[in-house]
């Protein structure tokens, strides 16, 4: 019974310093402490600072702040309207027309960024006014921009993966490959659904685009040069084996800073704009991460995590049903929360639920990726609906309800995730078997 | 009533984990719950590295811990790590009763007493081709972890890289790293017969795991209760080293049933990885000074 | 009195910025230490300890630039009672929010210090091929969770005098987290 009150208390305490605005990171430390206080005899301070300190100095974090700082310096330059250009001749004849751009233009950048908001961001700032211009329904463009943009997320470099690699431990490399192909799959789903809705649609009359010819439309392609050859540098690199994730990344940086000098957009200001802002927002994350560090180690000391996952495995579900269980309590999670505080908060209990039940760890980060892209269009705390209200100045309800078909097919995505797995794992296992 | 919270650096299933969760079942049961042993294994509560400060100033009781990790600290540490000193389990037991006493002088320096230690499967070298000379070792690249392993890619003259545990698979399927010193274990848990196909079985070295208590900790436990610990403790030092020797010969077989070539050295690289050895052991002394030559000289006179 | 205010109000300032272009030239050697390792592999020379130096700039680059961080409104926190909230109670909450953050900061800050001083007592150094001296790349945590500190209550003590802190929030600024 005491140690059940115990419990409650932590979780009191876990909700009433999250719930009442304090920074997520401290948030964290605190509960923490307050559950090494009830739950142990131990030296609190200092197993906080050996835990915080083997967390906040690990190499393999490093990959953060370059794919940050690459996403940053990418924003600055004129990717997005090369984008456009050399991507729209070739989307306006398919059913559905330039709403494509959105998808096809996410999925580009995903590529290069880690985040699922800078996406939307750079692919957004160019594709509504051109859009709008072409009088497409406004719900289309909104609800498209904030669901693609997730993609930011699954294709790596993916900052949500790092996260998730470094607290339980997995190959950082490995996640990325697995997210290809989902990421493209959930991708090709999103323009699914844009070419049945223009079909069935009855008032789906945008402007005809004038008709481009092969020759112009191949000379209009050079504007992706420069984005795609950055893409194959960062991901092949890795492939071939040249470079770790973490290389991969200063890579990545190199190769950014090279394409905005040749864009001509390089120069002091947005040098150090890049720099700065990279450097504010990896600290961010760091200090979530060291917190959750802390929390982990608490939870550990409680016993609570085993316990549950004792539970879990005597309740005999079955694979499929933790699944649902998890894919619920992410979605709900997600509604209050971001994805990365989500996958550190939680990942204490429920990795060796995971583990216990026999489910792959890469296979699992993918699954995971999938259920916290929802968070960022699921109101009242979406990351992406945010972003949105303030490039379009729509209420909240508005882009929600728009952005809404994509949250049901990310969520038949992860069916389809659990019905072939292979699509996740397919790349990194034939990885590890390249010669 | 005491709870006691144990940190392991490896995961449940390794057989320096199960060890461990026998010890504390039977700390628990022998002295009649008075001491509740509860095993942390895969690093969960602290990592590796992190242990040995852990239980130094208290912030756990007791851990597990590879203590030649901290050679960088004291040489000492690394009495089981000089290549090529000794070349099986018995010649290896010899030399730990040699180090025995230094060892646990030097820990209880440090606030810590050692109740059992168990040894890991003797270290062996792999290779993507065949080799049969430091010649042949020319140029691969080697996976390094820590000083020592760096060195000994340096004096066979190849390159090293280092890779964490967790990108290992990785590094080797990708041609990152070539070659790699360690035990059949690893090996198997691995799976680098995917990528790698040559394991030559040079018994380099046997690294000892050692489980620590601290001593402000051991002190307050009742003579009583210190005898049950140090029976349980000796019972898990042989079940322990019984595991090692079995284990030995399963991840061998493992290794060989996944298709690599898993036979001993030959004898021109056994000389030439004596030579390396002999320079080690040499720059080991060195760091060690009189403590080293010491447990040498004891080691010598058995 | 107002004078003596306006120079420590500077000082902070100054002492923030500062902080935050440091960690952000800690970034930078972050990307040149992982280029130079690369590099040196590619073509078979050694750069031993590599990881290590990546790892130490990795937490100084995020210490050093926490307290900017705050300010500029990057740091994440769940805002929605606070939002809901009249302006009266907000500044309430405000002051618990800024008053446990304040507190956890400082404890941090306090065990810290302990820690790295006796990571200096007991000569503690790395377990890897740098053998750096621990304390070294340790005392980031103390400097920076200080300054993180010093700057929690200072936006605490403006709360209180004030009725509001001094965090500028920038939207596109923090989509680069998420
Ligand atoms: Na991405
Ligand atoms: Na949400």
């Amino acid at each position: 019974m005491d140690e059940l009150y115990a419990i409650a208390l932590f979780l009191f305490v876990l909700f009433l310093l999250l719930g009442s605005g304090v920074w997520v990171g401290l948030a964290l430390m605190g509960v923490a402490w307050v559950g090494m206080e009830l739950f142990t005899s131990r030296p609190v301070g200092d197993t906080m600072i050996t835990t915080i300190w083997a967390s906040s100095s690990s190499w393999t974090l490093t990959a953060l702040p370059l794919f940050i700082w690459m996403g940053e310096i990418l924003f600055r330059t004129r990717l997005s309207e090369d984008m456009f250009r050399g991507l729209s001749p070739w989307l306006a004849r398919l059913p559905g027309g330039l709403v494509h751009t959105n998808i096809v233009g996410c999925t580009v950048f995903a590529a290069v960024s880690g985040s699922s908001a800078a996406t939307l961001t750079t692919v957004g700032k160019m594709s509504i006014p051109e859009l709008r211009s072409r009088n497409y329904p406004e719900a289309m463009i909104i609800g498209t921009l904030a669901g693609a943009a997730t993609l930011g997320l699954m294709i790596p470099p993916s900052l949500a993966l790092i996260v998730y690699g470094v607290t339980v431990n997995e190959s950082i490399t490995q996640l990325f490959f697995a997210g290809v192909f989902p990421g493209l799959c959930l991708a090709l789903m999103f323009m699914g659904y844009v070419a049945v809705y223009s079909w069935l649609s009855p008032n789906w009359a945008p402007k005809q685009e004038t008709g481009m010819s092969f020759v112009q439309k191949l000379a209009n392609s050079r504007f992706l040069i420069p984005v795609l050859l950055l893409i194959f540098v960062v991901i092949g690199s890795m492939y071939a084996g040249l470079a770790t994730a973490t290389e991969a990344a200063a890579i990545g940086v190199i190769g950014s800073l090279v394409l905005a000098a040749g864009q001509g957009s390089l120069n002091w200001s947005t040098f150090s704009e890049s720099l700065m802002g990279a450097t504010r927002t990896s600290a961010m994350i760091a200090l979530i991460l060291a917190g959750a560090a802390f929390l982990k180690l608490a939870m550990g000391f409680t016993g609570l995590p085993r316990a549950l996952a004792d539970g879990i495995a005597t309740m005999e579900l079955s694979r499929f049903e933790l699944l649902m269980i998890l894919m619920v309590f992410y979605i709900i999670l997600g509604m209050f929360l971001d994805g990365i505080s989500s996958v550190v908060l939680t990942m204490a209990v429920v990795e060796p639920m995971v583990r216990e039940a026999g489910i792959d760890l890469i296979w699992f980060g993918i699954f995971v990726v999938v259920v916290v892209e929802m968070a960022q269009i699921t109101p009242p705390i979406g990351f992406n609906l945010f972003v949105l209200q303030g490039m379009t100045e729509h209420e909240m309800g508005y882009i929600t309800r728009a952005a809404f078909p994509m949250f049901l097919i990310m969520v038949l995505m992860c069916f389809v995730l659990i019905w072939f797995p292979d699509i996740a794992m397919w790349l990194p296992e034939n990885m590890r078997q390249a010669p | 009533q005491e709870k006691w919270d144990l940190p392991m650096a490896y995961s449940g299933s390794n057989f320096h984990s199960v060890t461990g969760a026998e010890f504390a079942k039977c700390v628990t049961t022998g002295t009649g719950g008075d001491i509740e042993v509860t095993t942390h294994p895969s690093g969960s509560l602290f990592a590796g590295g992190d242990i040995k400060r852990a239980v130094q100033t208290g912030q756990v009781p007791l851990g597990e811990r590879l203590l030649s990790g901290h050679q960088n600290e004291s040489a000492i540490f690394g009495w089981d790590s000089v290549p090529f000193l000794v070349s099986s389990f018995d010649e290896h037991d010899k030399l730990y009763a040699a180090a025995k006493p230094h060892l646990n002088e030097l820990l209880a320096e440090q606030n810590m007493t050692m109740l059992y230690s168990v040894p890991w499967p003797p270290q062996g070298l792999y290779f993507n081709k065949e080799v049969n000379s430091a010649a042949d070792m020319e140029g691969l690249k080697f996976r390094s972890y820590n000083n020592a392993t760096a060195r000994m890619a340096e004096l066979t003259k190849m390159l090293p890289v280092s890779i964490e545990a967790a990108e290992i698979s990785q590094a080797f399927a990708t041609g990152v790293a070539e070659s790699m010193v360690s035990s059949g274990a690893t090996g198997y848990d691995r799976k680098v017969w995917e990528s790698l196909s040559h394991f030559y079985s040079v018994d380099a070295w046997l690294p000892r795991n050692y489980m620590l208590i601290n001593n402000d900790v051991w002190d307050g436990v009742s003579e009583q209760n210190k005898n049950v610990i140090n029976a349980c403790a000796s019972m898990a030092e042989y079940a322990g080293t019984w595991r090692a020797k079995e284990y030995t010969g399963f991840t061998l077989a493992g290794l060989a049933a996944g298709g690599m070539s898993v036979q001993p050295a030959g004898d021109q690289l056994m000389g030439d990885l004596r030579k390396v050895g002999e320079i080690m052991a040499a720059e080991w002394l060195e760091a060690a000074g009189e403590t080293g030559a010491a447990i040498l000289d004891a080691y010598n006179a058995q | 009195m107002t004078a003596a205010l306006r120079g420590l109000r500077r000082t902070l300032d100054f002492l923030y910025l500062a902080a935050g272009v440091l960690a952000a030239l800690c970034l930078i050697a972050i990307l040149l230490l992982i280029v130079a390792q690369m590099v040196a592999r590619w073509t078979g020379e050694i750069f031993p300890g590599a990881a290590n130096y990546a790892g130490y700039s990795m937490a100084a680059a995020s210490f050093f630039a926490f307290a900017n961080a705050l300010n500029r409104g990057s740091h994440i926190r769940v805002s929605l009672v606070l939002n809901a909230l009249p302006k009266a109670a907000r500044r309430w909450l405000e002051v618990w929010c800024f008053g446990i953050a304040s507190a956890v900061m400082w404890y941090f800050t306090y065990y810290a210090y302990w820690f790295t001083f006796w990571s200096w007592k007991f000569n503690e150094v790395s377990q890897a091929q740098d053998a750096t001296p621990l304390w070294i790349p340790q005392s980031v945590m103390v400097i920076g969770g200080g300054i993180l500190a010093i700057s929690l209550t200072d936006h605490l003590v403006h709360v209180i005098f004030r009725g509001d802190h001094r965090i500028k929030r920038d939207l596109v600024d923090q989509s680069f987290a998420e």
